[in-house]
């Protein structure tokens, strides 16, 4: 490093910083880089003496108003001590608890002349009432137990620390997902605290063999990364991958779960997401019971769930709410729509463009009347229509809630109605485009609906250059496309290519659940068995088991 | 590199599309030969000489399950031999697919296209092919999975729409003319069942390579009834003069049907269909030409070579053929079937001949062995 920082002229930093080591760690330096800062810091262990611990501390953080130190004595021995926590972070009254523990209770043990390790080990034994108690070693452990609601406590004589848990952060309650809202099911969603969805999780599914890998991430932000699975039920090759991937990821944050789906996708071009993200604590459980890995990030209400295929987007937890019949109904509806909002427009384009003699000829009539004076062609037409809904839609989103409805109106009365009225869009379009727009909210997952919003301005062109054929074009490059990614290793259009016909059971066909005997075959095939056969509900049952109980009975006689 | 393997459900899919795509979409029993309203008694006659194609190619194929036929050819004719052998089969893979990629083009450009230059066609679908044989051949047979439902699915419903025009008059008298014409107009559809070299390529990548076999009868089979049922309609639609005087009956036929006064002109959903079997097709056969001409240059990974063959392919479709007619006179019985007879059957007669002389003196040999142990 001295060559490398020689070579750079940097020989005041140098000097500097040699200068800072000789001398035990100068944080106040502020030449030194961030990740020069870091690694001091990680190399910092506590020493014997509070005095100097505190120093080190305040001139790491820079004193920050937030980090709140007490110091008091404490024992027969008035020994000194210091009680460190961060505010915001903990709850104040596990907080006093300590603190009265420490005042009061210190003087009732006895130990040695001026024994801080001694008190501190009384304390942990004794005194201390908290969740959990955890000895911090160097500054760096130290200030961790801090971010996570820690109360640090901190002994003149003592080179450890005892962390005691306090946390208490303010968190939103548990609402319903805004994102995944359904009908029937349950209305519990993620928030931001990671224990909290793991709790959610968990309360779906008791069973010890749920396992939690956990993980940190990103060396500045520190994120929370669980790896959830069922020990036993998901493929080990599976769970080793996601691990090996999520590892892997050497980033400086991890603000959003968005980050590691990047960091661990199988085709970084893919338009389709190849994780699979919900909000919902149901739909993550269901996927941890076909076998599938969660992956839960703290600071974020979205949950990875890896392997994803494509038949998982275009099912909504109501499907398995609902009775057999709504089930399959709604989804082959939802299948029908997601056609409609990729290739509708193109298709429309393409029809009135070059294919006229394929309409009815009173339709064709109509809609040649319609477009009458309409100045531009009609794939500029349904592209700009596109691109306005488009506009409309994400300008809806942005706008705070109370000035929402204006852009509707705007959106809705004024541009379209007053385009049509001004001759600039036919009608049929203007039905084109919503009825697209419709059929898209019906794809329960947004992400994919974002993909599916991309793809349809490309099929728009197609159609509008090549006529059908550039429709077919299009179409089957999706299809080979979609057909050669993988998520995880497992195919993407798993059940439909390659062809799985057991597990057309729950694709466009939601069957009853006593028939949904088997787990999804692809997805490592532990336990492909996950309830008795043949439990469809009988009148009379018990009598029938009874008269086979007898007949047994008989034949052993 | 790793190895992919496809299933053999996957391997009848993308046979039947492949053989029942071009054999619908021209429907040699009719327009070539002179069946006329036996059109449908030829494409039954054809079904065993498809089949018998298919146990020569097929037969051979399963007894080396590990490589493709341009390795054993080498092993059963020697070096020399094998590699002129195999490029009999190469130019097959190339040829076939360059016809047939100009047979839908010039569908598209009489049908729907009329406007659009015949090199746009044909590259696009060149295109396709291209992509999805770089993305290697278990990525075509899923595709091939997800499509058949479609493809079968389009073909049902032209075929349904029909009936309501179907009149059973167009197809007597049976047998007027004996039997003469019925095999004349066989002869083609017979031929086009050099389609199944593809086999001698894809039986390695197979699951259970010992059952190949089977799936390529069960798809001959399931072509053989489209065949079967839509010469049928077609001349029942449209009777043997027109059926047999146009280029793509199944097309005109499919112009014709008017279910309701809302439903008709469905002809775009027969296209769409054979958009997807042609597609099927070319990457299938883009894919096996590149792995056997990577084969016998010894290049380990096939794709490189997918860029520049597509290119050639596409030159050799549109120069080929100087227009529609120059292709319907390739397909005529007396110029078609020797050539497919030369490019397929003798090779593979060939290859038979060897592998019997070579192996049957080792199983004898076997055989005593057994003999001498037994008494031992």
């Amino acid at each position: 490093m001295k060559w490398l920082n020689a070579l750079l002229g940097k020989k005041n930093r140098t000097v500097k910083k040699e200068l800072a080591e000789e001398n035990g760690e100068d944080f106040t330096d502020s030449s030194l880089d961030i990740s020069e800062r870091e690694a001091a810091a990680k190399s910092l262990s506590l020493t014997k003496s509070l005095r100097e611990n505190l120093k080190m501390i305040r001139e790491i953080t820079g004193a920050p108003g937030d980090l709140a130190i007490r110091e008091f004595r404490a024992g027969r021995e008035q020994v000194e001590i210091a009680l460190l926590h961060l505010e915001g972070f903990i709850d104040n009254k596990l907080f006093e608890n300590i603190l009265r523990m420490l005042g009061l209770g210190s003087f009732q043990a006895p130990v040695g002349k001026g024994a801080g390790p001694n008190l501190l080990q009384e304390f942990r034994r004794r005194l201390l009432q908290s969740a959990e108690i955890k000895e911090v070693k160097t500054v760096d452990d130290l200030w961790n137990a801090l971010t996570n609601g820690y109360s640090v406590i901190l002994c003149h004589g003592s080179a450890t620390g005892l962390a005691c848990d306090t946390g208490d952060f303010r968190y939103r309650n548990v609402e319903e997902p805004s994102a995944e809202t359904s009908i029937r099911g349950p209305r519990d969603g993620f928030i931001e605290s990671f224990y909290t969805n793991i709790a959610l999780i968990r309360k779906r599914i008791k069973t010890p063999n749920l396992w939690l890998e956990e993980l940190t991430l990103g060396s500045l932000s520190r994120t929370k990364v669980g790896i959830l699975y069922i020990k036993g039920l998901a493929s080990e090759e599976l769970v080793q991958e996601v691990r090996q991937r999520v590892s892997r990821i050497k980033t400086d944050a991890i603000l959003e779960s968005g980050y590691i789906e990047d960091f661990i996708e199988d085709n970084p071009f893919s338009v389709f997401p190849l994780t699979f993200q919900t909000e919902r604590p149901d739909r993550v459980a269901g996927c941890l019971l076909e076998g599938r890995v969660a992956i839960v990030t703290e600071n974020t209400p979205f949950v990875l769930v890896v392997p994803m295929d494509f038949p998982m987007l275009l099912q909504a937890p109501d499907d398995y709410y609902e009775t057999m019949h709504i089930g399959t109904f709604l989804r082959v509806v939802r299948y029908l729509a997601f056609g409609a909002s990729i290739l509708l427009p193109g298709i429309y384009v393409a029809v009135i463009t070059f294919h006229n003699e394929l309409l009815q000829a009173q339709l064709l009539l109509r809609i040649a009347a319609a477009k009458e004076g309409v100045p531009f062609p009609v794939v500029a037409e349904v592209f700009l229509m596109e691109l306005l809904f488009e506009l409309l839609r994400e300008a809806g989103v942005r706008l705070p809630r109370a000035i929402g409805p204006a852009i509707s109106i705007v959106g809705a009365l004024v541009l379209g109605d007053a385009a049509i009225r001004a001759g600039l869009v036919s009608p049929p379009v203007v039905i084109v485009v919503s009825l697209t727009a419709i059929a898209s909210f019906t794809v329960p997952n947004f992400s994919f609906g974002i993909a599916g919003r991309l793809l349809r301005f490309i099929f728009i062109l197609l159609g509008g250059a090549f006529g059908l054929f550039g429709v077919q074009f299009g179409a089957l490059l999706v299809l080979i496309y979609t057909s050669s990614i993988r998520s995880f290793g497992y195919p993407y259009l798993a059940p439909m290519s390659p062809l799985i016909l057991q597990s057309f059971k729950d694709l466009h066909l939601r069957i009853w659940r006593w028939r949904m005997d088997t787990r999804p075959l692809l997805l490592g095939g532990r336990e492909p068995l996950r309830q008795a056969r043949g439990q469809q509900p009988r009148p009379g049952i018990e009598e029938e088991e009874k008269e086979k109980a007898g007949k047994g009975r008989k034949n052993d006689h | 590199m790793t190895t992919e393997k496809i299933h053999n459900r996957q391997l009848v899919f993308m046979l039947f599309m492949i053989r029942s795509t071009v054999t619908i979409a021209t429907l040699p029993v009719l327009t070539t030969g002179t069946a006329e309203q036996d059109a449908w008694l030829s494409a039954i006659v054809s079904l065993p000489a498809t089949l018998l194609t298919i146990l020569l190619i097929g037969g051979l194929a399963v007894k080396f399950p590990e490589e493709t036929v341009i390795e054993y050819s080498r092993k059963l004719l020697g070096k020399t031999g094998g590699t002129i052998i195999s490029f009999f089969f190469l130019w097959t893979f190339l040829y076939t697919a360059a016809t047939e990629v100009r047979i839908y083009a010039e569908l598209l450009n009489t049908g729907l296209f009329p406007l659009t230059p015949l090199i746009f066609l044909v590259s696009s679908m060149v295109l396709l092919a291209a992509v999805a044989a770089v993305l290697g051949i278990e990525t075509i047979a899923r595709t091939a999975d997800a499509l058949i439902f479609f493809y079968i699915f389009f073909i049902t419903a032209s075929l349904l729409g029909a009936v309501k025009a179907f009149d059973h008059i167009n197809l007597q008298p049976v047998l007027s003319r004996g039997f003469g014409p019925v095999f004349s107009s066989a002869l083609t559809p017979a031929a086009l069942g050099n389609q199944s070299l593809v086999l001698g390529i894809l039986v390695p990548t197979l699951t259970t390579p010992r059952k190949a076999v089977t799936s390529a009868v069960l798809a001959a089979l399931l072509s053989g009834t489209v065949l079967i049922l839509s010469s049928i309609t077609v001349v029942g639609v449209l009777g043997p003069k027109i059926g047999s005087s146009s280029i793509f009956p199944f097309f005109l036929m499919t112009r014709a049907i008017e279910i309701s006064r809302f439903i008709e002109r469905i002809e775009a959903l027969v296209v769409i269909a054979w958009g997807m079997g042609i597609f099927i097709n070319l990457a299938v056969f883009l894919y096996c030409g590149a792995r056997g001409v990577s084969q016998i240059a010894k290049i380990h990974d096939y794709r490189p070579l997918i860029g520049p063959m597509a290119v050639l392919w596409v030159i050799l479709s549109v120069h080929t053929y100087d227009d529609l007619l120059d292709l319907v006179k390739f397909f005529q019985p007396q110029i078609f079937f020797p050539y497919s007879m030369t490019t397929t059957i003798l090779p593979y007669l060939l290859l038979w001949a060897a592998y019997l002389i070579r192996h049957a003196g080792r199983g004898e040999k076997k055989y005593i062995k057994k003999r001498r142990i037994k008494p031992g």
